[in-house]
Formats: C-alpha cells, sequence, structure tokens
C-alpha cells in the first residue's frame, strides 16, 4: 500500500496542524468545481494557468485578494512545471479551481510525487546578499505568504499543492 | 525555452545616476536583458540607479532573484539602488522580500534623484 505523506502549511496569519486533504474537506461545506484543466509541462506556461484561474474566479474574487491568488498560482505552476515534471510538455499538470465557502480553492497536481527533496532554506535577503544563499529560492516562500491557507499532499506518484485563499474581511 | 516579453531601456540622467525603463515581464529568462541593461546604465562615476517599474506587468520569483543579483552587484560598485512605479502588489512583495530595505522605493524618479541626492 503507498504510504501518503502530508504536510500542511498555513500562512501569513495562521497555522493549521496537518491532518489529511480529506479532513480539511470534511469540516467545510462540499466545494462546488468551478472549472479544470491541463496545461503542458512547458516553461512560461504558468502565466497560461494564471490567466485561466483569473479568467475562472473573475466574478468571484478582485482587488488584492485576486492579485495575491494570481502570484501564488503562478509560482506554484511554475514548481510543479519546473521541479514536478521537470519541464517534460508531455507530462501535463493538472488544475481544479473550486468554490470553497466564499473563498477560492486551486489545486495544482504534478508527477512529484516522490521522496521529499532536500528542504531549502527559507530565503534571506541579507544571506543572499552576502553570498550565503543563492539569489533565487524565493516561491515557495512567497506562496506561503499569499495565501491564507496551503495544503501539501503527495503519494509517491502525484504531488497536489492546494491554495486557499478567502476574500479580505472573511474568516 | 519562454519567449521574452520584456524590454529595457536606459537612460543617463547624469554621470552619476542611470534610469533602466522595465516593461513587460521580469522573469529569471531576463537575466541577460537586466544585465546587458546594468552594463549600459554603469559608468566610472555612476552612484545611482532607479529602476522604473511603470510598465511592468508581471514578476515572479525568478524576477525578485534577478534583483538580488542586481544588487549584489551594485552593492560591490558601491551603487545605490532605488525602485519607482512599483503598483501595490509588487510594494507588498518588495516589503515581504525586504527588498524595500535594500533598495530605496519612491513615487517619482524626481523623488529618487533627490533621495540620492542627485542634481540634474
Amino acid at each position: 500500500m503507498a504510504t501518503i505523506g502530508r504536510e500542511t502549511v498555513c500562512t501569513r496569519a495562521h497555522v493549521a496542524v496537518a491532518g489529511s486533504l480529506d479532513a480539511y474537506s470534511s469540516d467545510a461545506k462540499e466545494h462546488s468545481l468551478i472549472t479544470e484543466f491541463e496545461v503542458p509541462s512547458e516553461m512560461g506556461n504558468e502565466r497560461l494557468v494564471m490567466d485561466r484561474v483569473v479568467n475562472a474566479v473573475a466574478d468571484s474574487i478582485s482587488g488584492e485578494t485576486l492579485e495575491r491568488l494570481k502570484t501564488a498560482v503562478a509560482e506554484a505552476a511554475m514548481n510543479a512545471i519546473e521541479h514536478g515534471n521537470k519541464g517534460r510538455s508531455e507530462i501535463p499538470i493538472s488544475v481544479q479551481v473550486l468554490d470553497s465557502d466564499g473563498g477560492i480553492r486551486v489545486r495544482i497536481t504534478d508527477r512529484g510525487g516522490g521522496p521529499a527533496q532536500t528542504e531549502t532554506d527559507t530565503p534571506d535577503l541579507e544571506a543572499k546578499l552576502a553570498g550565503l544563499q543563492d539569489p533565487r529560492g524565493w516561491g515557495l516562500f512567497l506562496i506561503k505568504n499569499m495565501v491564507d491557507e496551503m495544503h501539501i499532499s503527495k503519494d509517491g506518484e502525484f504531488h497536489t499543492i492546494e491554495l486557499v485563499v478567502r476574500p479580505e474581511g472573511t474568516a | 525555452m519562454p519567449e521574452l516579453s520584456v524590454s529595457m531601456e536606459v537612460r543617463k540622467v547624469s554621470d552619476e545616476a542611470s534610469v533602466i525603463d522595465i516593461k513587460g515581464d521580469l522573469t529569471a529568462a531576463c537575466e541577460d536583458v537586466l544585465m546587458d541593461a546594468y552594463s549600459q546604465a554603469t559608468g566610472d562615476r555612476t552612484r545611482a540607479l532607479i529602476l522604473n517599474f511603470n510598465e511592468l506587468e508581471y514578476m515572479n520569483s525568478g524576477g525578485i532573484g534577478l534583483l538580488v543579483t542586481l544588487l549584489v552587484r551594485a552593492n560591490r560598485q558601491k551603487q545605490r539602488l532605488s525602485a519607482v512605479g512599483l503598483n501595490d502588489h509588487y510594494q507588498q512583495i518588495f516589503e515581504l522580500t525586504r527588498l524595500n530595505e535594500a533598495m530605496d522605493i519612491h513615487d517619482s524618479e524626481s523623488e529618487a534623484l533627490a533621495g540620492a541626492g542627485i542634481t540634474t
């Protein structure tokens, strides 16, 4: 039986203890699917993912919440394309956009469900300017700080990141 | 390799200050373009570089990494980097990454030049 490893990180304001992706879903009303699609894992296609998600949620969220979601989705898609699917265009990433109790939930899945990579350092600008860290490595940091919740799950084959944003002023 | 959607123009305001106008998308793919612009913008007496983001359409973590690389080079040359034209969202990102501590953020070029002590 495949081992399902779960880690959950909540961002911006608070931290949620990992249960399982299902545990989060079971506490909420059923999520309704707004759209789902696949894109080839080609560098630059994160913009396509971002644009399609924006089109799907334009009636639901706007302003700064939308801008935060755009950044998080683009970064997550870029990670899925480059790291999860190794930029292999024949392997698509899949995207689901769901309505989530007044907010928006976006799930991005790639084939990077294998053993976890070495945990990267939290990006520190001073360290980077001093040459102690690579200048890059801001992607996951941005995602964590742009969304209200972030959940990661993997099952040996697939890796899914789930991003949740809620309009400002909602729980 | 994705098609580049960026253009950068260099304007030398004085012997001591230059502006790099960044138009389009700032991503990791822009490295050569940005570093070429920096080379053009830098002279023997250059001590202030202003990055004009008024026509920036999109910036991702790769673009932020490039700005860090640029800061490393500018710091080596004892040049001060400033940014103008950032919208609210990207100002927030600058604050999150603390780029706002490493470079000055201004509302206009004239403010940026004044902040750097440059008279034109």
